[in-house]
């Protein structure tokens, strides 16, 4: 005998249902209570020497202006909390957010150049290998997403770029993470973003000027969010914000389901 | 693991279920695609949850998780006769297990294939369908996890995310299946998968040696609702003490709520399914 069994669309709403949206305590479930999944945002952000003036200056604008994006989906949507870190690098990296901050109380604290420092990736993906590995992040934390933002071509000592990207998609995490791109300046855009990318399906974003570094983040912002919506389909996504031709093989379309 | 104690009592086994629509789902107008059922027959108790996986690859997952509880049930319940017998050991228990995942995987296949000789998929599906080049098992994808109870065993098998939590009366509990490295939050294993028979945890427990105070299977939107890392232990405890003082009805109150609050959106925002079974003068 069929004790029960419930259908996809015609289950009828459960006794005692707390609303979505009401905090009331439930003091008689089991555990330690309930949260939203965790979406950790990693900015690497260039701070060679080439950034100084008004370079830096527009992207702090743009960090500072895209936050405020993030938090209105955060709030808009029904999933997910965003904690932002953020890493600088030049010759060498460094956490300028160590802590993962949620973005709806985070204060931009603005970058600064390194005078005469280089542009070496390789070190700074290492620095977020770490921060994504084994026991770093929730098991149950959504897929993660990185945002790349330079406005050179990577000076890492030969091997450097591809050991620290190896590093990087070494970890579970770090391979599965949404991985963005921006370029300031078509000088910038370089096969080593490609490939920090890993996806056909995702361009690197190009900001001609440091005017368009703020509309750059706001877009890296809509698809870190809209991607990482429940039953999102990401190639769609990515066709619709970056104008990715239907004919070009996307690893988007099938991350987040089957093994 | 040594015996707490052993006893001849015969205990009964009460399921109470809770399904709830995940707010993310609401939002975007997907349906619940978590499925629960549950049978009761001489041979004792049986249970199955599954969760379709929503993604647009597997637009027919709320069936074949409707599917999947269905023949989990229907395989359990033979399995739960096998069980039943007197003579039955170790090594039948834990062949029962792996003989329960392979007639689950071979009857909801044949499932899939006769609702689909019913209701051929539509242009529009089979546009997606050649899309992401994928067989046409694929949309009815879904995990499982189903468990039986008789007098003396419990066996249980499992394919994919989700969670069982076997507690015992002490508040202790663990996993009555082996866990898998591969379900890292992101992607899952799959009934709809070439090789899911291969990917299928089962395991076998007997009662009379490890008594329990309840069993615990839930789909991944309760897991990924809670606070704790790892929240097994303080869920384990506490449902071990409001075990002690709480009848089935309670639970029958309660558990609706704790589905919804797990799927609402100040927890994973995903569907989440519970099944708790209790056990009455156990």
């Amino acid at each position: 005998m069929v004790a029960q069994q419930l259908a996809a669309d015609d289950r009828p709403e459960p006794v005692g249902v707390i609303m979505t949206g009401e905090t009331a305590p439930y003091p008689r479930m089991p555990g330690g209570g309930i949260s939203r999944r965790p979406l950790h945002f990693i900015i690497l952000a260039d701070c060679s020497g080439g950034m100084k003036g008004e370079k830096i200056q527009a992207l702090n604008f743009a960090i500072a202006d895209m936050l405020p994006h993030l938090a209105a989906w955060e709030r808009d949507q029904e999933q997910a909390q965003v904690f932002i870190r953020a890493i600088a690098f030049a010759t060498e990296p460094w956490w300028h957010i160590a802590e993962p901050q949620p973005v709806a109380q985070l204060g931009w604290k603005p970058l600064q150049p390194v005078p005469k420092g280089l542009t070496n990736m390789g070190p700074a993906f290492a620095l977020a290998a770490q921060a994504l590995g084994p026991g770093r992040i929730e098991r149950r934390a959504l897929r993660p997403a990185m945002l790349l933002i330079t406005d050179g071509l990577a000076t890492d000592p030969p091997g450097g770029f591809e050991a620290g990207l190896s590093a990087l998609m070494a970890q579970p995490a770090g391979q599965a993470a949404l991985r963005l791109a921006i370029a300031i300046g078509r000088d910038a855009r370089s096969a080593a973003l490609d490939r920090f990318i890993g996806d056909p399906g995702v361009p690197v974003l190009v900001a001609d000027s440091s005017e368009d570094i703020a509309d750059r983040l706001v877009a890296a912002s809509l698809a870190v969010s809209r991607m990482s919506e429940v039953g999102a389909d990401r190639g769609a996504v990515a066709r619709r914000l970056f104008g990715t031709p239907d004919d070009v093989p996307s690893k988007i379309f099938d991350q987040d389901t089957i093994v | 693991m040594a015996a707490d104690s052993t006893t001849d009592e015969v205990a009964t086994w009460q399921v109470i279920t809770g399904s709830a629509r995940g707010a993310a789902h609401r939002a975007s107008g997907l349906p619940n695609q978590d499925a629960v059922s549950s049978q009761d027959g001489p041979g004792g108790v049986v249970v199955a949850i599954a969760d379709g996986h929503g993604h647009i690859r597997h637009f027919r997952s709320a069936d074949g998780a409707a599917l999947a509880v269905d023949v989990g049930c229907r395989a359990a319940s033979r399995a739960a006769s096998v069980l039943a017998a007197d003579d039955t050991g170790e090594e039948d228990a834990e062949r029962a297990g792996q003989e329960l995942a392979r007639s689950v995987v071979a009857d909801w296949r044949s499932a899939v294939a006769g609702q689909l000789e019913q209701r051929p998929y539509t242009v529009e599906e089979q546009f997606i369908l050649d899309l992401a080049a994928d067989a046409p098992v694929i949309p009815y994808g879904s995990t499982l996890l189903v468990a039986v109870i008789t007098a003396r065993w419990l066996v249980c098998a499992q394919i994919g995310d989700g969670d069982m939590l076997a507690v015992r009366p002490d508040g202790r509990s663990f996993s009555p299946v082996a866990g898998d490295d591969r379900l890292d939050g992101r992607r899952t294993t799959s009934l709809c998968q070439p090789d899911a028979l291969e990917s299928f945890r089962t395991g076998a427990h007997d009662l009379r040696q490890v008594p329990l105070a309840a069993l615990l299977l839930a789909t991944d939107g309760y897991g990924n609702a809670q606070a704790d890392e790892p929240w097994q232990p303080s869920v384990g405890r506490d449902l071990a003490e409001l075990a002690a003082c709480h009848d089935r009805h309670w639970f029958g109150q309660e558990i609706p709520g704790w589905a919804q609050r797990c799927a609402s959106a100040e927890g994973s925002g995903d569907d989440a399914t519970i099944a708790l079974l209790l056990p009455e003068g156990g």
